[in-house]
């Protein structure tokens, strides 16, 4: 296939969080506001003249200074963020605004206020109370953190305009955002893709890591790229599959997959686009910020919701993900020491694999993937197996007439 | 007449099979693998060919495939297979009756249950450090001055076991350095060693699927310590293979190469 356009360009701005884009923003007088979790509603920190950050640690080497604050046997992802606050890498934030989502990447953004990690009088760092249960009484008092711990801060520290009318243009930059990356996702639903799975990861990657108002020109515009782009004649993948699990922001991770034989053709997982890139439908029933809080909360998919109902209708969203795409099986990724993660991988690699017949694996990885042999071995076996099981499956079809 | 190549770069040894159209094998090779993977690759298949009457060369192969850890660097493969697939293909032509596989390579555990078909059906692997692996019997057969055949025979008569608590090669190596330094017997010590890798064989093989019987591949294999305290472990039964269980990822690569090349050449 033809490369696309602006990917070289997109590859670059993942090369450091504070990069070309967030430059230019903090330039023109942008209050860059840190992340990390799909419980801190993305939209709600791009009203009036914020934008939002989600926060990565790329070309993360040793880890020695957050394992001494955190202790060995905690996720890589928290501990990377600290070790890159720490090494200065998150100076350009005026905010981290955080959830009590998971006690780990608690304990990491704790680090920042409590080693004074961002030199700037004003930085501060919040924690709201994410709930467990989604109820009216939780939506309430959801709404209710959001209100104190984010908009009412930054009204209050930095002068942000937090009215309705500038949540509802946030929301409208953000359903732009969300349309085409659900246009370019679409494509990924064809019989031979025009896109593969490596581009879409950097491409959504990079709404999550820029400007919003300054990488939706080069998205417009590989949106049209890619409405006559043609994918090779020959497919150049074996099996595709949907990846599902815990936080994931390293497109090598879906390189290595791909480099293995599979196409990597829904991404469910935090830092992906199931959730994260849904239109917010807002209507004139209720207040803006509750139907934005209420989204959130509906869409989310994260396994610390732990009712049964919740849990069941996890495992469903896999299945739907699994036949709308036509893939041939799913890879349950965990980030080790993930506290949510842990649980979910282990029972649902196996209730997928024997309950809804969806060929499944399950692997566990550190924060950054490059340059495990192991791994790619662990992938290309599964590729194999798939491929097998496909052609098997085309042979029995054959012999039923 | 045909032939069918399987190369099996590994991290230690590299092993090479070369099988006929019938699926006979007519050569194989198990070397000490080089620093660098395509030499080792090289040597091995040269070896192998030098085996084989009337065959000069790789270029000669109807179809050869590459697998192990250095898979992607065998010279002339047609493509290349993970050792996986390959050593549930091995032992699939070698025991069909055989539903299960612990192969302790050089680097890494792996649990392999096979399908009716030779495929794999499920899989679990150690993938995180050296502990009960190949590497790990090194350190510990050098840490009792033996070789690692005396080793692997060690354990086989003592009467007691000493549990080993690290599982860490280095953490390991340190301990059962101050239990001998301590004076315990040391075929008491040995049969902790094997008792530790064999509990994480348990873990890999029950991951894996694995029910009544198994066998075990790669040349930790040949280890007949393992073997005793596998079977203590897992209470399950370890089927012993015709052929040298260290070949069992090169003849499943070869295997692979028949069928393919049979296929192609239809």
């Amino acid at each position: 296939m033809k490369d696309l356009k602006h990917l070289y360009e997109f590859e670059n701005f993942l090369q450091e969080a504070n990069n070309e884009l967030v430059k230019k923003a903090k330039d023109e007088g942008g209050i860059a506001l840190g992340y990390t979790c799909y419980h801190i509603p993305e939209v709600l920190l791009n009203c009036g003249n914020c934008f939002s950050v989600r926060l990565r640690a790329p070309r993360t080497g040793s880890m020695d200074i957050a394992t001494y604050y955190m202790s060995n046997f905690l996720c890589g992802y928290s501990k990377a963020i600290l070790e890159r606050a720490i090494e200065g890498g998150y100076n350009f934030l005026n905010a981290v605004l955080a959830s009590e989502t998971c006690s780990e990447m608690n304990r990491s953004l704790e680090h920042f206020e409590l080693l004074d990690l961002v030199p700037n009088d004003k930085f501060f760092v919040t924690f709201l109370d994410a709930p467990f249960k989604i109820q009216e009484h939780t939506v309430k008092h959801y709404v209710n953190q959001t209100r104190i711990k984010i908009l009412d801060m930054l009204r209050d520290v930095y002068g942000v305009d937090t009215s309705d009318e500038a949540l509802l243009k946030a929301v409208e930059e953000h359903n732009e955002v969300c349309r085409l990356m659900t246009e370019i996702g679409n494509y990924r639903k064809e019989e031979n893709p025009r896109i593969t799975g490596y581009e879409y990861h950097i491409l959504n990657l990079v709404t999550y890591c820029c400007p919003k108002s300054l990488i939706l020109p080069k998205l417009r515009e590989t949106a049209e790229e890619l409405k006559t782009r043609e994918p090779d004649a020959k497919k150049n993948y074996r099996a595709k599959i949907v990846v599902v699990g815990s936080e994931m922001d390293d497109p090598d991770f879906t390189a290595l997959i791909e480099d293995s034989g599979a196409l990597v053709v829904a991404d469910r997982y935090c830092f992906g686009s199931m959730p994260g890139r849904e239109e917010i439908i807002i209507n004139n029933d209720e207040d803006v910020l509750t139907q934005i809080c209420r989204h959130y909360l509906k869409t989310s998919q994260c396994p610390r919701f732990m009712s049964h109902e919740k849990v069941q209708e996890r495992r469903d969203f896999v299945q739907k993900l699994v036949k709308e795409y036509n893939a041939d099986g799913v890879m349950y990724e965990q980030i080790k020491f993930c506290e949510y993660w842990g649980y979910e991988r282990a029972l649902a690699s196996y209730v997928m694999t024997n309950d809804y017949g969806i060929p499944t694996a399950a692997v566990d990885r550190q924060y950054t993937a490059s340059a495990s042999g192991q791994l790619r071995t662990r992938v290309q076996a599964f590729v194999e197996s798939l491929e097998i099981k496909k052609i098997a499956k085309e042979r029995e079809a054959k012999k039923n007439g | 007449m045909k032939y069918f190549g399987g190369c099996d770069v590994g991290s230690t040894y590299t092993k090479c099979v070369i099988l006929d159209e019938n699926g006979k094998m007519v050569a194989n090779v198990t070397n000490r693998s080089k620093i660098n993977p395509v030499a080792s690759a090289e040597i091995a298949l040269n070896d192998a060919i030098a085996q084989v009457e009337g065959l000069n060369s790789a270029k000669e192969l109807t179809y050869l495939i590459g697998t192990g850890y250095g898979r992607n660097k065998v010279p002339f493969a047609d493509e290349n297979i993970s050792e996986i697939s390959c050593h549930a293909m091995g032992v699939h032509v070698t025991n069909p009756e055989v539903k299960a596989i612990i192969d302790i390579g050089g680097q890494d555990v792996k649990g392999i249950s096979i399908d009716t078909d030779g495929t794999v059906k499920n899989f679990a692997m150690n993938d995180k450090c050296a502990a009960g692996t190949g590497r790990f019997y090194e350190a510990m057969a050098n840490a009792f001055e033996m070789s690692l055949p005396e080793f692997s025979k060690l354990s086989l008569n003592a009467k007691n076991t000493i549990p080993i608590t690290a599982q860490c090669t280095v953490f390991a190596e340190s301990e059962v350095i101050s239990l001998v330094g301590e004076g315990k017997p040391m075929d008491e010590i040995a049969a902790g060693i094997q008792l530790a890798v064999a509990k994480r064989c348990f873990v890999m093989a029950k991951k894996a699927g694995a029910t009544d019987s198994i066998t075990l591949t790669g040349g930790c294999a040949k280890n007949d310590g393992l073997k005793k305290a596998i079977e203590k472990v897992l209470k399950i039964n370890v089927v012993e293979l015709s052929t040298d269980p260290q070949l069992m990822g090169a003849l499943g690569a070869a295997e692979y190469a028949r069928q393919k090349g049979l296929a192609k050449e239809n």
